[in-house]
């Protein structure tokens, strides 16, 4: 967790209390990153394409329910397009429908996280999000 | 195809119904009867294909069975005409359309055989004619009536099909929907609580009040949505060591809860044929259920037994907790309904309409026996369920629990 490195991470929340809570929680784990918040599909495909690959954020986070294109077609698009098809995407939804799960692992998302109600426990997750991808985790062409 | 080519009968022919006998029995007779002559003219009718026909004997005889018959049918009478002529068979039967005089279709059961000489030569046609109307119309009424049901229930099942999917959207409202505002009730409540040192003591109680409320709100949900899950998941049958899932299930307990001082007595060896997942979630919530009410005890004191009866098994998950007053048994597994305050230990009142929605999953029921401040206990019948084919037979060795 020493790497002094500023990480990127995209946020695609249509949320803004959860948008809110989340950086919240970013800040309070403690966790050194930029965090970009996008409201809908369309706005986050925009941000990722107008990337050059050093550009490429660490990390998506991306919820299922959004307005425009879904959780789901964005992870679609993510993964159709060769710039961003290896770029970790977890996603971080209030839904625990086993329906969801399955088709989202299916479509190529690296996690799936279920957003716990208690905000304490929720910063536990970030922070353990935080811990695993951007400090454990070895992401492919950046090394 | 055969025109209807019998030998022209001589004119002079003797008619049987010179035999006083035999005209009294076919004028005394129930249904219609008549001689019929090789050129297809009624000879001879009796009173009850008069009356059928709604014409006198005069109308009928001497005139072709042709005039009287549903004009679709012809092709139909002379094929039987040319089969009985040809000496196929001695007689025929058919099912034939008649017209009445105002009308409408006659039904008719018809028989008729080929009277010969003493010579083989063919003379004559008895035919009876009975009228199958109101059988046939009863019939079609209800074939009619069947398929309208067949299509009654394909729309309703539809309907149903649909109630379900919207039942499922609505689920899954309620997940998404409802959880999101929750979360910000509370993170928000978190954030107003770091700022506490501007709130008096009451102040402070009331926020932790709010988060309480949230979290509560929340495992709400979340029980709601397993019920409505459990309702409509695919079953898996397997062979299931349920004192492995009873163990799990107490271990989880206990890891939820490491102060509680616990004893969980669970009989080895209970096995049963069903959906590992479901009754997992079935030895959680019976376990859960009696940790609850166990709150004012020194230490929680469950026992898990049971047996095998026939194709199932008899579990019973007995505790010694502050029990319950037989006379709102009925009441444990409906949804929301508590006996007991929060204070005593209550949950949601959701924990035994899971446990009896599996139950019923598995075929089988639940109910419960308690004594107040003694202890209640809970028993389950589980019916096996019919295993995969592949599967090897249950009595084949201890293979339990491997999947």
């Amino acid at each position: 967790m020493s790497a002094k490195m500023a990480k990127d991470i995209l946020l695609v929340e249509d949320n803004p209390d959860d948008a809110e809570l989340t950086r919240i929680a970013f800040a309070e784990a403690g966790i050194d990153f930029r965090l970009h918040v996008v409201g809908d599909g369309v706005q986050a495909l925009g941000y990722l394409r107008g990337c050059s690959t050093s550009e490429l954020p660490s990390l998506v986070l991306l919820d299922l329910n959004l307005p425009k294109l879904n959780g789901r077609e964005v992870l679609e698009a993510i993964r159709a397009d060769p710039a961003t098809r290896h770029l970790p995407v977890v996603v971080l939804t209030t839904s625990a429908e086993p329906s969801d799960v399955d088709t989202v692992y299916e479509l190529g998302a690296n996690s799936y996280i279920r957003k716990p109600v208690d905000f304490e426990r929720f910063v536990e997750v970030v922070r353990q999000i935080g811990l695993y991808w951007l400090a454990l985790n070895q992401p492919p062409g950046k090394a | 195809m055969s025109r209807w080519t019998i030998p022209l009968m001589p004119a002079q022919h003797a008619y049987p119904h010179d035999d006083a006998r035999f005209r009294l029995a076919i004028a005394s007779a129930g249904i219609g009867m008549a001689i019929v002559s090789l050129q297809g003219r009624f000879v001879d009718v009796n009173p009850a294909l008069c009356r059928m026909l709604g014409r006198d004997s005069e109308e009928l005889v001497g005139r072709l069975l042709h005039d009287f018959s549903h004009p679709d049918d012809l092709p139909l009478t002379e094929r039987l005409c040319a089969s009985l002529a040809a000496g196929e068979s001695p007689s025929i039967e058919a099912e034939k359309r008649y017209l009445h005089r105002d009308g409408h279709v006659i039904e008719v059961q018809l028989t008729s055989a080929l009277m010969r000489d003493a010579d083989g030569a063919p003379q004559y046609l008895i035919s009876q004619l009975r009228d199958v109307t109101a059988q046939r119309t009863a019939e079609r009424a209800l074939r009619d009536l069947n398929e309208h049901l067949e299509q009654r229930v394909r729309e309703r099942t539809a309907e149903l099909e649909e109630a379900r999917r919207r039942m499922e959207a609505f689920a899954y409202g309620v997940s998404h929907d409802l959880r999101a505002p929750l979360r910000a009730i509370d993170g928000f409540t978190v954030q107003l609580a770091r700022q506490a040192e501007a709130l008096d003591e009451q102040g402070r109680e009331q926020l932790s009040r709010i988060r309480g409320a949230s979290v509560r709100m929340g495992g709400l949900l979340d029980s709601l949505l397993e019920l409505a899950r459990i309702g409509r998941a695919e079953l898996r049958p397997a062979r299931v060591d349920v004192s492995l899932l009873a163990d799990w299930a107490a271990a989880e307990l206990q890891d939820a809860h490491p102060d509680r001082r616990a004893v969980v007595r669970v009989q080895p060896g209970l096995e049963a044929v069903g959906d590992e997942r479901l009754l997992k979630a079935l030895l959680t919530q019976l376990l859960r259920n009696a940790w609850q009410f166990s709150a004012s005890r020194d230490a929680v004191e469950v026992d898990v037994e049971g047996e095998r009866r026939g194709h199932g098994l008899h579990l019973v998950v007995r505790d010694r907790g502050i029990g319950f007053d037989m006379a709102y048994a009925g009441k444990l597994f409906e949804p929301f309904q508590r006996l007991h305050g929060s204070d005593q230990g209550a949950g949601h009142g959701i924990g035994l309409t899971i446990a009896r929605q599996i139950a019923a999953r598995h075929r089988g029921r639940i109910h419960a026996e308690g004594v107040p401040d003694r202890g209640a206990s809970f028993h389950v019948e589980l019916l096996d369920l019919p295993l995969p084919a592949d599967d090897t037979p249950a009595h084949e060795g201890r293979g339990w629990g491997a999947a």
